[in-house]
């Protein structure tokens, strides 16, 4: 219920300072008709020299806030400055996967990221699906040729990712922005990741119930 | 030509007469249809309802079966056979539809018809865990039915049955005995001689399908052992991801979080918390996908057999149909 409650906080864009500084849930819940608006599936390696260093970012948005016109008379406290770092240790640590998996459908995208859940965002004819259970929910939406994904958390806690591909769909962009109930400022990091054709395995491998994941150098026959 | 001529001297061969009459009509025949599989089309609910249309693809073929076990372990009713298709000429037809199976519960919508279009039963038969207590009520609810109806309204079944099945095959030799009434059961206007022919060709045709339809039958059982082992598997994994589910709701709701609002330990104790709940989400959609791969060739050795039984049915049904409207053409002509 209180997820629930945070998603219509930011969709009426009242309450949560961090709404008003990001791309809300509801601006970019947009509908589509037919087919998704763009193909982002494939697999994805991230491309170091083109993402943000963390220190950087985080120096970036410290001297945001400094510059910010209300902290010209008033510093910021310092217990929101706690909270950015807090922030941006979090942004770092979950964007720590180095590759990402995408798969999609017209009801579905899924991005199965290292080391990590995978993300899913569900569409029931066209429309965002939320995907929810008691410890969160995820939402995506499509703004144009970007999708958005949108994780809630308790505690007001909420990681949005925007994913934007370039022109010659050979490189996704991957701006990913964290923001709680405690910290004025949200925190953006932004993350590059390249396609590229992952090798062909030397071993046959499928899931099975009773014996897990079998693999053979052969053909595998259950 | 030769197969031809040898279709049709099976059916002028005098078959043993009109044995049916003979059986103890408590004992009345069960066709099983194939479950439905109660899949929805609308792929964006299956995740909301636990859906996993694999698994209940293989359910849809499976758990019939297991219906089939129980009703003959009854003793109380005669051959039971599980068919591809609605069988409506079956003397008692059971339909499924399986709405729910999660490794805790199993709902199947269950409907019987007898042949004369009385309806036996249309419920929702569901229960914890055990399957073997769901067939158990749906045995005991079909012969509560039986019991209600007397010896006359049972042969009436039979006979019906018979009927409907010659009407089928030959129409213009049986449809004066029937009389369907608008609410979709059967009358019958008036029984064939025990020695007309056309009525003993009728019968050893319907025993040359159930001939067919039993080795297919028999073959199932043989890989049924394999599917019962898998599907156990399944429902005990299901049953487990459940209890993890229970477990993890009760740790958060008793176990408020030690960490600061806001600090990095308190919101990397949320993403983690979630991050287990979505892993173990996909876990199952893994264990559906090895469940499915498992299965793959016994699913496929199954689906082969009824596709050749269908198949060896419609094509006979064809010639059957042509022979005997040639034969009752032939029986009926007045003499030049």
């Amino acid at each position: 219920m209180r997820i629930r409650n945070l998603i219509l906080c930011c969709a009426f864009g009242a309450g949560l300072l961090a709404c008003t500084s990001q791309p809300t849930v509801s601006e970019s819940l947009q509908s589509f008709a037919g087919g998704m608006p763009v193909d982002l599936s494939g697999s994805w390696e991230r491309d170091y020299s083109r993402s943000d260093d963390i220190q950087a970012a985080l120096n970036s948005t410290m001297r945001r806030i400094y510059r910010a016109p209300s902290d010209v008379t008033r510093p910021a406290p310092p217990q929101n400055l706690d909270r950015v770092v807090a922030l941006a240790r979090f942004a770092d640590v979950i964007t720590q996967f180095d590759v990402m998996e995408i798969t999609q459908d017209d009801y579905e995208i899924k991005i199965a990221r290292k080391d990590d859940f995978t993300m899913l965002c569900e569409f029931d004819n066209g429309n965002s699906k939320r995907t929810e259970s008691e410890f969160g929910a995820e939402v995506c939406g499509w703004n144009g040729s970007q999708l958005t994904s949108y994780l809630v958390l308790p505690d007001d806690l909420l990681v949005s990712n925007r994913y934007t591909l370039s022109g010659d769909g050979n490189s996704l962009h991957v701006a990913t922005t964290v923001s709680s109930g405690s910290s004025r400022t949200p925190f953006t990091i932004n993350r590059v990741y390249m396609k590229f054709e992952p090798p062909e395995s030397d071993f046959n491998c499928i899931e099975t119930l009773s014996m897990k994941r079998v693999c053979s150098t052969g053909e595998i026959v259950p | 030509m030769t197969r031809r001529w040898f279709a049709v001297a099976a059916l002028l061969v005098a078959s043993a007469g009109f044995a049916e009459t003979a059986r103890d009509p408590a004992h009345l025949n069960i066709s099983v249809a194939l479950f439905d599989t109660g899949v929805p089309e609308n792929r964006a609910l299956h995740r909301d309802l636990e859906i996993f249309p694999r698994v209940r693809k293989i359910e849809a073929l499976y758990l019939p079966f297991v219906l089939r076990k129980t009703l003959t372990a009854s003793g109380e009713w005669g051959a039971i056979r599980v068919v591809p298709d609605s069988d409506v000429a079956a003397e008692l037809l059971i339909y499924g539809t399986i709405i729910r199976s999660d490794g805790d519960v199993l709902g199947l919508q269950i409907r019987a018809v007898d042949a004369s279009g009385r309806v036996w039963t249309d419920n929702v038969f569901s229960g914890p865990t055990s399957n073997e207590d769901i067939y158990q009520a749906i045995a005991d609810a079909l012969l509560a039915m039986r019991q209600t109806l007397d010896e006359r309204a049972l042969r009436n079944i039979i006979e019906t049955s018979l009927l409907r099945y010659g009407q089928q095959l030959a129409p213009m030799a049986f449809d004066e005995y029937l009389q369907e009434n608008a609410d979709g059961t059967f009358t019958i206007l008036r029984l064939p001689a025990s020695n007309d022919p056309m009525l003993e060709r009728i019968e050893r045709l319907r025993g040359v399908e159930y001939v067919f339809t039993d080795a297919v039958d028999a073959k199932f059982r043989e890989l049924s052992t394999d599917v019962a082992t898998v599907h156990e598997l399944w429902r005990e994994y299901r049953r487990q991801f459940k209890r993890f589910q229970q477990e993890e709701s009760l740790r958060v709701q008793t176990k408020p979080s030690s960490f600061e609002r806001g600090s990095y330990d308190s919101m990397m104790e949320r993403y983690e918390t979630y991050k287990w709940d979505r892993q173990a989400a996909e876990e199952q959609e893994n264990w559906a996908v090895g469940f499915e791969n498992e299965m793959g060739p016994t699913i496929t050795a199954i689906e082969e057999r009824v596709e050749e039984l269908e198949g060896w049915v419609e094509s006979r049904y064809a010639e059957w149909q042509r022979i005997l409207g040639e034969l009752f053409e032939l029986e009926t002509e007045l003499p030049d």
